[in-house]
């Protein structure tokens, strides 16, 4: 369990993370979404305590993270894959973050084989790719056996089975109870990982809640129909509400309605219709419409007309 | 669920948890593992030994006193550790808390141990006693290997002779301090080039740019102030009389100048606490 109460960061005049409220509940994964500079690193740096918010306040399992007897064993945290020093092997490093809550060397080799890290953790981490250094830092991350598990863009430089992995592990980890919060620009990994979804954009959070709920919110959903008689459809059907598409090829989209009620008005009219689909809102689209106006780095030809104003 | 059967296995919940010898483990771990920073702590050996031999072979061309004392003894079998190991160490202490910035290892460290006086605590234990240690492997050594060329010019000193296990003690714990020193500034500065070049500043070049300033020769010897000129103090004979200090005389006491060093090295410790507490990691 996450909660933050008006939880605030500003770096002098730039307010990365302004007043937010947020929970985030155990037996769910929870994902994190946000464009660049939005504050979610900032976030959950600010969660366990590695920096200090200007003002309100963050508790997991209801203490502020430095207060708890044994910080390992409530929060894992990865934030960053690379933070081990190159020259230092992954057992030695593992074995220095165990050894400060007296966790001894089985549990260490434990993780590493749970990592898939065996082969290589002799080895100098100066030399691992990046996959590798995200699999260690999920490694140190689960040392303590977390209650609650943070991670930063986990899937980052991993390859397809290291992808499959890290889903799995999150799906199951939540699945035992345990608190799951994960950030990832990858849109389609957050829809098929999380439950629900915390959206932040220029430090405020701009929806919360279960991951369908927000995609039914921020997209229209609509039904397109192929049919001969779009006309004669579109005249039945038409109403306060309701925005119909001028026909294409006889394909016409309606919104305001759903599929059943174009279906019974159409079998009213006698109106044959070839073909029936209910359209709903990818997380995608809900994402960049919940962020249109909150980006702080956009390439300016993912904008090509009304660029020059 | 294999694996995360597994994974509750071995964790024993209220057993496991954080503790200051814990994280005094975690520190010992994190300094044996790195192989600069090992190599550092053989060269205080290697260098201290090394200077040592050095002068012993070249008694006969750089003359002996009359009377062999103490004092000339000390000076032959210290020179070389106190020399090289004040900057080793220095250096040593800088890499142990910068090195963490540069790697980003200092999340790491941070996370597991959210206590961040805790950290600095233990970082500067490990470092004084491993310093210490190889220091007083340098001296001790040094004694041994300079010993016979000595009593072959008459001199015979043993490490029991009145002042001489001080010295070597006062020495050691010298290397040991400078070793805390490069830790504070590390800690203030977090980068490596800045704080490396800041320590070797203020050991070797201070006392230098003190003793040539235009002033009274009082303030010239505020030179004797400084952190090397405690070493130089800490490893000489104790009874060459001249109380506790002597700023006009230009004399510093070995117990002054365990005293002065041991000020440097907890005045930036302390400013290294203070960036450390206030400043987000």
């Amino acid at each position: 369990m996450i909660e933050a109460r008006t939880l605030t960061k500003r770096y002098g005049h730039r307010t990365a993370v302004d007043a937010i409220d947020f929970t985030v509940v155990p037996g769910r994964v929870t994902g994190f979404l946000g464009p660049n500079g939005a504050g979610k690193s900032t976030t959950m740096r600010m969660i366990v305590g590695l920096d200090r918010p200007t003002s309100g306040r963050v508790e997991v399992n209801g203490r502020a993270y430095p207060e708890h007897r044994a910080p390992l064993h409530e929060v894992g945290v990865l934030l960053d894959a690379k933070a081990a020093h190159g020259g230092r092997s992954a057992y030695k490093h593992l074995l220095s973050i165990a050894a400060t809550h007296g966790i001894g060397a089985a549990r260490v080799r434990e993780v590493i084989g749970l990592a898939g890290l065996d082969s290589v953790a002799g080895k100098r981490v100066g030399g691992f790719s990046l996959g590798m250094g995200q699999r260690l830092g999920i490694a140190a991350a689960l040392i303590g056996d977390p209650a609650t598990i943070i991670l930063d863009e986990p899937v980052n430089g991993l390859d397809p089975e290291g992808v499959r992995w890290v889903r799995t592990l999150m799906r199951s980890l939540a699945a035992e109870g345990r608190t799951v919060l994960l950030s990832s620009h990858l849109m389609s990994e957050m829809a098929q990982t999380a439950d629900r979804l915390i959206v932040i954009g220029r430090g405020r959070i701009l929806a919360e809640g279960a991951i369908g709920d927000i995609i039914s919110g921020a997209t229209s959903s609509a039904v397109r129909v192929r049919t001969r008689q779009a006309e004669l459809l579109a005249a039945t059907v038409a109403g306060p509400g309701v925005v119909i598409s001028a026909p294409v090829d006889g394909v016409i989209e309606i919104a305001g309605m759903t599929a059943e009620q174009v279906a019974l008005a159409a079998s009213a009219a006698g109106v044959v219709l070839h073909e029936i689909t209910s359209l709903t809102g990818s997380l995608e689209e809900a994402y960049l419409a919940l962020t249109a106006g909150e980006v702080e780095y956009r390439s300016s030809n993912s904008a090509p007309t009304g660029a020059h104003k | 669920m294999t694996t995360l059967d597994k994974q509750r296995a071995t964790f024993l919940p209220g057993h496991d948890r954080l503790s200051f010898a814990g994280v005094v483990r975690s520190e010992f771990i994190k300094l044996t593992s790195l192989r600069s920073s090992v190599a550092l702590l053989l060269a205080i050996i290697v260098l201290g030994l090394g200077v040592s031999v050095a002068l012993g072979l070249t008694l006969a061309d750089a003359g002996v006193p009359e009377e062999g004392s103490v004092g000339f003894m000390l000076d032959q079998v210290t020179i070389g550790t106190v020399l090289f190991g004040q900057i080793i160490a220095g250096v040593l202490g800088v890499l142990v808390i910068s090195g963490e910035y540069s790697s980003g290892t200092i999340q790491s460290t941070l996370i597991a141990a959210p206590a961040r006086m805790t950290v600095l605590g233990a970082k500067a234990i490990v470092l004084f006693i491993t310093t210490t240690a190889s220091a007083l492997v340098a001296l001790f050594g040094s004694w041994a290997v300079t010993h016979p060329m000595l009593a072959e010019f008459g001199i015979e000193i043993g490490v029991t002779a009145p002042g001489v296990l001080f010295a070597f003690l006062g020495g050691a714990v010298y290397v040991g301090l400078a070793a805390v020193l490069g830790l504070g500034i590390g800690t203030v500065l977090r980068s490596v080039a800045a704080g490396v070049a800041t320590v070797i500043s203020l050991i070797l070049l201070l006392p230098i740019v003190l003793s040539v300033l235009p002033a009274s020769s009082l303030v010239r010897n505020f030179h004797l102030l400084s952190m090397s000129k405690a070493g130089d103090a800490m490893v000489s004979a104790a009874d060459a009389g001249g109380g506790f200090i002597d700023l006009t005389d230009g004399f510093v006491s070995p117990g002054a100048g365990w005293l002065i060093a041991a000020v440097w090295a907890a005045g930036f410790l302390g400013l290294g606490a203070i960036q450390l507490r206030r400043k987000d990691a």
